[in-house]
């Protein structure tokens, strides 16, 4: 078939066609323009402050003047796992720190799991009320255990779990991590770096997170780090590469990072109670407190600093499931564009400096404009070229944009991760990322714009609600 | 190498001395110098820690005090410091900028390891009033932690000199804290009516470390501060002081204001006294 216009129509059809492919390509090499800069960056970072290899020579540099930090575990739910988190967390490599787990009103066994493994009874604390939450319903503690406090509470969620344990906590920094994630033995010692280096600046630091899917586990432990076989566990793995490795350490190094992810971050209490703690009514609260720390900051005229580190801190388990990934993907773009609007005062804004335009300008192109665009590329330009409206140049190069610098970024990537990090031991693995980061472009990335579209709907709808996020648990049997 | 230093620090004594020899006999002093100059920071910087265990190398480390990146400055300096072969500690607060330029809490520890060696140095920056704020904390930290009591009075005049200043404020109140000399207990009473209510925390912490049992009616009087770590710090100060301090905490929770009598009561069940 054979489409021919109106002769009328037919002018005003091509400019038209070509400012979309226009519009769609410059997007397209703006995003891969600033991936290339933030590659950069994440090089520069590296190379200033390298990543220290053992953590025995991490302890020997910082353990005499490392502050007290109090690491904050919410579980909902976690009746299967949550004993060897807490194993797991008691057995950090830190020289002053406390575990509060905070049991947000689980309908399951946590609470009664816990008591029993550690032989918990119920004691009293002084606690503070500087940040809202839901009521805490009993403490539990044992003398044999003296860095673990359980605080049983009301449900409320993550964010006002997390608001318990900053009231509860005594210390002046807090890590707040996902319960069911692993920590790197060392990982207080790794993301403490920038607190003992310059105490005076830091009010927040976040670490690398990594996907243990496939990786051998022992005693809560990554022991050995190997792929796993499932293809959208595999993607994830490349896009947390990208998104920790170059963006996130970039941004650090600009001092333009929008968001310390909520499965490990370590903040200044006092700066985090100044802003009202954790959001309640949103998903993306872990983006938002950032956010709020920054507009605090520079409301205050004050010099700070929030950085990245890139060591792997934290391993979590990443869905392996198409509809579970695909809710999870719309949750973090609801989340990312509710932080946006919340704030869009910052963008652009000469008052706050480079978290306006660098930070707003990555948040903008990446995740308000960036699904948006890309999905009205893959629509309009096949369609426009079929139309007669479009030349093949175009079409050509609008492929050239997204495919291969896409490629490119994902390979320069790893190539980072094999020279300052080396954590994956067999070349063939490095091979097989490399693999995925050609055939990711044919089909996931597409379906993966389609559920940040999901989110963008969710938003406008103003949807709440996290959607239920099954795990298998890294012991291989389902929860 | 990093295995080298680890071994070093896990052994004392003539087997630290052995596997020294041993470890230099085997050329690890040579592949150390080659390393100081190594592109990577830190492989440099592991080589200064590790060099700075051969007296007979100190040369090269203190050379490395001038190194481009500051983390291995003040790597070598800390090593120098921890081997008793430090440069005096003026003369390392202009070559590492400290205070300026390099601001990290591991400066206390390089002041405590030259106190050591290096006692009227410290003392003297402390008198030094051209010198950053930053470098004369790490002097009181250091002198306080070495339990250096005739400093107090130093230490005393410092809190009326850095009335506004709330982060000095802070940390000399830890540090008489941690000194206990009766001499400070007159600038804590000070400090727990200061306006900035982390200063009035710390003032309390204070009281309590250095055990200021004439300090329990002002304690007693702070649990009912407006600020949660202000009543949260007196409480356990006045239980540290032993029966006075749990009689005034009883006190208060039978007749104090509502913050105090919650904060006594609170303190009381927590330390299991009610």
């Amino acid at each position: 078939m054979n489409f021919e216009p109106a002769e009328w129509a037919r002018e005003w059809m091509l400019d038209s066609a070509q400012w979309i492919a226009l519009i769609v390509i410059i997007t397209g090499l703006a995003q891969t323009a600033f991936y290339i800069v933030q590659l950069g960056y994440a090089t520069m970072a590296l190379s200033n402050r390298p990543p220290i290899p053992r953590g025995a020579t991490l302890w020997r540099r910082y353990s005499d003047q490392a502050p007290s930090i109090a690491v904050l575990a919410p579980a909902y739910n976690e009746e299967l796992s949550v004993v060897e988190s807490v194993r797991s967390l008691l057995a950090l490599h830190y020289p002053n720190f406390e575990v509060l787990l905070i049991n947000d009103g689980s309908k399951d066994a946590t609470l009664t799991r816990v008591v029993e493994a550690f032989g918990l009874r119920r004691v009293e604390r002084y606690i503070g009320d500087a940040v809202e939450h839901a009521p805490i319903w009993g403490l539990y503690a044992s003398p044999a255990f003296p860095r673990l406090l359980v605080i049983d509470k009301e449900n409320g969620g993550k964010a006002d779990a997390l608001n318990a344990g900053i009231n509860a906590a005594r210390s002046s920094l807090f890590c707040a991590i996902d319960a069911d994630s692993i920590l790197e033995t060392d990982a207080l010692l790794r993301v403490v770096r920038p607190f003992v280096d310059k105490p005076d600046l830091t009010i927040a630091a976040g670490g690398t997170i990594r996907i243990a899917n496939g990786c051998s586990i022992e005693a809560g432990q990554v022991k050995e780090v190997r792929l796993p076989r499932n293809f959208l566990a595999l993607v994830q793995i490349m896009e947390y590469l990208r998104a920790f490795l170059m963006a996130r350490l970039a941004l650090g190094h600009m001092q333009a990072l929008t968001v310390i992810s909520g499965a490990f971050g370590l903040f200044d209490r006092q700066r985090v109670v100044e802003v009202g703690g954790y959001s309640l009514a949103t998903v993306g609260e872990d983006m938002e407190l950032v956010v709020k720390l920054h507009r605090h900051m520079r409301d205050l005229d004050q010099a700070y600093r929030i950085e990245f580190i890139a060591e792997p801190v934290c391993w979590t388990e990443c869905p392996e499931d198409v509809r579970v990934l695909g809710r999870q993907r719309s949750r973090w773009q609801r989340g990312a564009l509710e932080c946006f609007a919340k704030h869009k005062d910052m963008c652009f804004n000469p008052r706050y400096g480079r978290i306006g335009f660098i930070g707003f300008g990555q948040i903008l192109l990446v995740d308000v404009l960036g699904p948006l665009v890309e999905v009205l590329g893959y629509f309009l330009v096949p369609l426009l070229w079929g139309l007669n409206l479009l030349a093949l140049p175009w079409l050509l190069a609008f492929l050239a944009v997204t495919f291969t610098f896409g490629i490119l970024v994902s390979v320069l990537t790893l190539i980072l991760e094999e020279v300052q990090l080396r954590r994956f031991p067999r070349a063939r693995e490095l091979a097989v990322l490399a693999g995925i980061s050609v055939v990711e472009n044919l089909g996931y990335r597409q379906l993966s714009n389609l559920w940040r579209l999901r989110g963008w709907w969710q938003f406008m709808r103003k949807e709440q609600g996290w959607g239920a996020m099954t795990r298998k648990g890294f012991g291989g049997t389902p929860a | 190498m990093q295995l080298t230093m680890e071994l070093i620090e896990m052994v004392r004594g003539p087997d630290r001395d052995t596997l020294l020899a041993n470890a230099a006999a085997l050329g690890v002093k040579e592949s150390l110098i080659e390393r100081s100059h190594s592109y990577s920071a830190q492989d440099r910087l592991l080589a200064a820690e590790t060099l700075a265990e051969y007296p007979e190398e100190a040369d090269r480390v203190r050379q490395m005090l001038d190194d481009f990146n500051q983390d291995v400055r003040l790597g070598a300096a800390l090593a120098l410091a921890r081997n008793g072969a430090a440069p005096p500690a003026q003369e390392l607060v202009l070559r590492l900028d400290l205070g300026e330029s390099e601001r990290s809490l591991l400066m206390v520890q390089l002041m405590r390891d030259l106190v050591e060696t290096d006692t009227q140095g410290v003392e003297a920056i402390l008198d030094d009033w051209d010198l950053p704020d930053g470098v004369r904390l790490a002097a009181v930290d250091a002198l306080a932690s070495a339990g250096r009591v005739e400093h107090a009075p130093l230490l005393y005049w410092m809190t009326e000199a850095h009335e506004d200043d709330i982060t000095f404020l802070i940390r000399i109140y830890r540090a008489l804290g941690r000194i206990g000399h009766p001499e400070g207990h007159r600038a804590i009473l000070r400090g727990l009516k200061h306006e900035a209510w982390q200063v009035r925390a710390a003032a309390a912490e204070a009281a309590g470390a250095s055990a200021y049992v004439g300090g329990s009616e002002a304690l007693a009087e702070s649990l009912g501060d407006r600020e949660w770590w202000v009543r949260f710090r007196s409480g356990e100060a006045l239980f540290r002081l032993g029966r006075t301090g749990h009689e005034a905490l009883k006190r208060i929770a039978a007749s104090g204001s509502e913050l105090a009598r919650a904060a006594a009561l609170a303190t009381l069940a927590e330390r299991g006294s009610r």
